[in-house]
């Protein structure tokens, strides 16, 4: 089933350029819906609208992964540079929820989250994205949920052995290029597919006119996949995914990135049968590397030249399968372990004086291996229960002696930290009839404070302007929570709509401490982790389809976010209201999009964080989409105009008070072969 | 042997023994992870016994420890029973004093040791230092003299002081810094040693003072939490806890007390690493 999800959703991105080419592909296409649910009886409250938004955002060829995830409900991007915004799921941290590249853990170089995972991944590598909120931990303990990137796969197409595409565009803001390659060969039992884009932008302009100083950066996303059929059943898939990016300016922090480099390589095994007790049996192995090199040098005004290194090294390795005990239960099992390496370390210079060196993250290792089920019954034709458990073991230990003697002045321990994680989620749904279907989740689940928030050494926080310290005695974090999702669709109309709430206890957050003096020149004071009793965070979201026929598609999304801590303030990142609207209309071979982005203000801040109020914006683009013929292969071109009436305004979750770019004219060509 | 060559400090301490053309690698040394060189040796008149002077670095202005060792002249076995008396000298033509000293707490030799300490109070650019050892042998029973010229250097930074108390406006104590020898990232043992000056020959250890310790980086202009003032052990030594939260110029600011009254606030001793 799984595997007809991810051909449909390839095939849903070439739904556009090849509607009148391949029309039986578009019908392909049509099926997504019901097939869809079926992976949401696996995953939880994935909303089956939700595929549909990723494959509409995704038919703009110029858009970037984190366009795409923007304009997901359940994901908020905290965005500190225009390049490497990291996404959250709702208002949960990146420490409370998971970021997973094809099931793989990669965990950032960068002590200041310079470098989420997610950047690593292109839109054309971009198979789908699975968010699991509700009851999400089968890749994880983790509190607000998991987002997992799936990775395009090579094709097996008996009509072509060699296909493929090249794409070339430009973004007027931030004069961007940005190109990409694939190639895609198709044999017997192998196929490999290559790829690779580039992009480099300058400065861009904000709504307005100002240019954004140290905002431009300069990427290389190249990787080689292949699937190799073993026999009838089994399938083996290698992977290797590299990532270089240069001279990536991060306007919201104190420094930029002179280089990073990512090295990703994973191996697979799958059985694609769907017969037997056992179905779509997965092992996998891998290994990734991430290196980061915070760079100054371009600053003027700075008190003093730092070099700031940091490195990730993680290998580790799952094995998920489906048990059908009968025609209607079955469970869901994973095993997976994980092991992640990282240090960071900082050097700063002083003329006439020795350098002056420590470590960011003294070296530590993280060592976790953990147990999920789902055990899923259907009751009777309308109902279903999901129960998913989790347990996982924890072992974090700083590696070398130079680090625990640099972290023991904290006086606080530093042997090694063993935790047993525990989750369990119980998920009802029922269909009243084609119009309306419901689904509750009640859950409990528990996630282990990351390296930062335990081991942390004096990470300025830019959005605050305190220096971070770790804090070896944090207890995990637990979270009761409930989420309740009614959708359906009637006529024309398909609807989503979920409520949440969740009560997070021993909920981590950095507090004051007046007694220590910051490391960072011109800090605000230093804050470490502790447990605060507890935080409420609560929201909703909406999303509307209507499709009246196949050339017109309308789509709204919205989301609402509240959360307070125990002293029922403000907890700081709660974005205000937000609504996405989009309107395609396709005529012929060319289609017109107008969206709407409206968002209403945020005063209510947190002050601990320092936090600034942000005003309401609405904003504007128009985009166009035409596909022809060049020597009988499909030629695309995507352009328009990104905030079209050139408003200057940011967002809440972004950082510095920077604008975000103003008016942006872009045009891509892509071409098919 | 191996690890000889590997070590810069190796070769300066081989240079040094081939400097003072008197060579004794074969020694037991008190402490192995230490390196030690020889800053002297000579025979003391009268007493059948070769003095060996060692320390883990050339002398300096501040608290040096010392190591003596003996051994018997004729059949070059160690001397372990034996009296040892230091008496440092600086002769500055017009005038002369000693200084600060801690002779060998027992006459029985650690490892073949006898572990002692002199705080030079002023470089040998001033004058010339000589350290006077006077050996009473228990071994076979002889007493008498060894004269070393030992060579002075200033450290970059100073790691002695002297200050004349804020209180009587005529006391002056010396205050050393004996540990961290070999700073690290992380919880350093402080120590500090404490002498006051009863006269131009006599510097008996003071255990009177309180001492605030402030570490901060002058540069980041940042410190260093958790920190543990020293307070009076024995001898004059004060003990305590500095942390350094990276590598580089630090500054350790002393402030210093008798009962509740300040007698100095305006020292400081840097280490840089």
């Amino acid at each position: 089933m799984k595997q007809l999800i991810l051909t449909a959703a390839l095939v849903h991105l070439l739904v556009l350029a090849q509607a009148q080419a391949k029309p039986t592909k578009s019908q392909a296409a049509d099926s997504i819906p019901e097939v869809q649910l079926a992976e949401v009886k696996v995953y939880g409250l994935t909303k089956n609208t939700h595929q549909q938004l990723l494959h509409y955002y995704t038919a703009n060829q110029a858009a970037t992964t984190e366009d795409i995830l923007a304009r997901l409900p359940e994901l908020n991007m905290i965005r500190r540079s225009s390049y490497g915004m990291e996404p959250i799921i709702r208002t949960y941290s990146s420490g409370q929820s998971g970021l997973l590249i094809d099931g793989m853990r990669i965990h950032g170089a960068c002590t200041d989250k310079m470098d989420p995972a997610s950047i690593y991944v292109e839109p054309q590598n971009l198979q789908s994205v699975q968010i699991q909120t509700g009851n999400g931990f089968q890749s994880g303990s983790v509190i607000g949920g998991t987002v997992n990137m799936k990775l395009a796969e090579a094709q097996f197409d008996e009509s072509r052995m060699w296909s493929g595409s090249v794409s070339s565009g430009f973004q007027s803001a931030a004069n961007a290029w940005y190109e990409t390659g694939k190639l895609n060969y198709s044999g017997n039992r192998l196929a490999v597919m290559t790829n690779i884009s580039w992009r480099k932008a300058g400065n861009y302009r904000s709504g307005g006119g100002a240019v954004i100083p140290y905002s431009q950066y300069e990427k290389l996303n190249y990787g080689i996949t292949a699937l190799y059929k073993l026999n009838e059943k089994w399938t083996t898939k290698a992977d290797l995914l590299l990532d270089d990016g240069w001279n990536i300016g991060y306007p919201a922090l104190p420094m930029d990135v002179g280089y990073a480099g990512a090295r990703i390589a994973a191996l697979s095994w799958r059985n694609n049968s769907r017969m037997g007790n056992w179905q779509q049996t997965e092992f996998k192995l891998y290994a990734n590397s991430i290196r980061h090199f915070m760079d100054d040098s371009h600053r003027i005004n700075i008190p003093m030249h730092m070099d700031m290194p940091g490195e990730s090294r993680t290998y580790g390795g799952y094995a998920s399968s489906k048990l059908m005990l009968n025609r209607s239960t079955q469970l869901d099992v994973k095993a997976d372990w994980a092991s992640t390496f990282l240090k960071a370390s900082m050097t700063m210079y002083q003329q006439g004086q020795l350098p002056m060196y420590m470590l960011t993250w003294p070296d530590n290792n993280t060592l976790q291996s953990g147990l999920g089920a789902i055990f899923s019954k259907r009751i009777d034709s309308a109902s279903l229960v999901n129960i998913s458990a989790r347990a996982d073991v924890f072992s974090k230990s700083l590696t070398t002696q130079m680090g625990k003697d640099q972290l023991s002045v904290l006086n606080n321990p530093v042997s090694n930290i063993i935790k047993v994680l525990k989750n369990i989620a119980v998920e009802y749904s029922y269909r009243f009839n084609e119009q309306l279907k419901l689904k509750t989740v009640l859950s409990y689940s528990e996630r282990m404070p990351t390296s930062s928030e335990l081991y942390g050494f004096y990470l300025f926080n830019a959005f605050d302007g305190y220096d971070y310290i770790g804090n070896t005695l944090l207890k995990p974090e637990n979270a009761w929570k409930a989420e309740a999702n009614i959708s359906g669709r009637s006529g024309v109309f398909q609807y989503g709509l979920t409520g949440y709430l969740s009560r997070i206890n021993q909920y981590i957050m950095g507090i004051y401490q007046p007694g220590l003096s910051t490391m960072t020149i011109g800090a605000n004071g230093v804050k470490q982790h502790v447990n605060l009793p507890y935080a409420l965070i609560a929201g909703a979201e909406a999303s509307l389809i209507v499709q009246p026929d196949h050339s017109l598609w309308f789509i709204n999304t919205t989301r609402y976010s509240y959360g307070e801590d125990h002293l029922k303030q403000a907890l700081p990142m709660i974005p205000p209201v937000r609504n996405i609207s989009s309107l395609r209309k396709m005529i012929g071979s060319c289609a017109m999009q107008a969206e709407l982005e409206l968002a209403t203000a945020q005063n209510r801040v947190s002050s601990k964080a320092m936090e600034r109020k942000t005003s309401a914006y609405a904003i504007a683009h128009l985009r166009l989409m035409f596909t022809g013929s060049l020597a009988g292969n499909p030629l695309r071109i995507d352009g328009g105009v990104e905030n079209l009436f050139d408003q200057a305004y940011r967002e809440h979750l972004d950082w510095g008070g920077i604008r975000r770019p103003g008016r942006n004219v872009y045009l891509q060509f892509t071409y098919q072969f | 042997m191996k690890k000889f060559i590997q070590s810069p400090l190796y070769i300066v301490a081989f240079l040094s023994v081939l400097f003072f053309s008197s060579c004794s690698k074969d020694a037991v040394e008190p402490d192995a992870s230490l390196d030690y060189i020889q800053l002297a040796s000579g025979f003391a008149t009268g007493t059948s016994t070769h003095v060996e002077l060692y320390a883990t670095d050339s002398a300096f202005t501040g608290y040096n420890k010392l190591y003596v060792l003996l051994k018997d002249s004729a059949t070059g076995k160690p001397v372990d029973k034996a009296v040892v008396t230091l008496n440092p000298m600086m002769d500055m033509t017009t005038m002369s004093h000693a200084a600060p000293k801690e002779n060998p707490v027992s006459t029985t030799a650690v490892n073949h040791f006898f572990p002692c300490s002199v705080s030079f109070i002023m470089p040998s650019t001033a004058g010339k230092w000589t350290l006077g050892i006077q050996i009473q042998n228990l071994e076979n029973g002889k007493s008498g003299t060894v004269n070393f010229t030992i060579n002075v250097k200033a450290p970059a930074s100073d790691k002695i002081f002297s200050f004349k108390s804020l209180s009587d406006n005529t006391t002056t104590y010396f205050v050393g810094l004996v540990e961290p020898s070999k700073p690290i990232v992380g919880i350093n043992d402080l120590e500090l040693v404490i002498y006051k000056k009863q006269s131009m020959m006599m510097f008996p250890a003071d255990s009177s003072l309180s001492v605030i310790m402030t570490p901060e980086m002058p540069t980041m202009n940042h410190g260093s939490p958790n920190n543990v003032d020293p307070v009076h052990t024995i001898n004059g030594h004060y003990k305590g806890k500095v942390n350094f939260t990276m590598t580089g110029f630090w500054r350790l600011n002393l402030k210093l007390k008798s009962g509740s009254t300040v007698v100095d606030s305006t020292h400081y001793i840097d280490i840089t690493f």
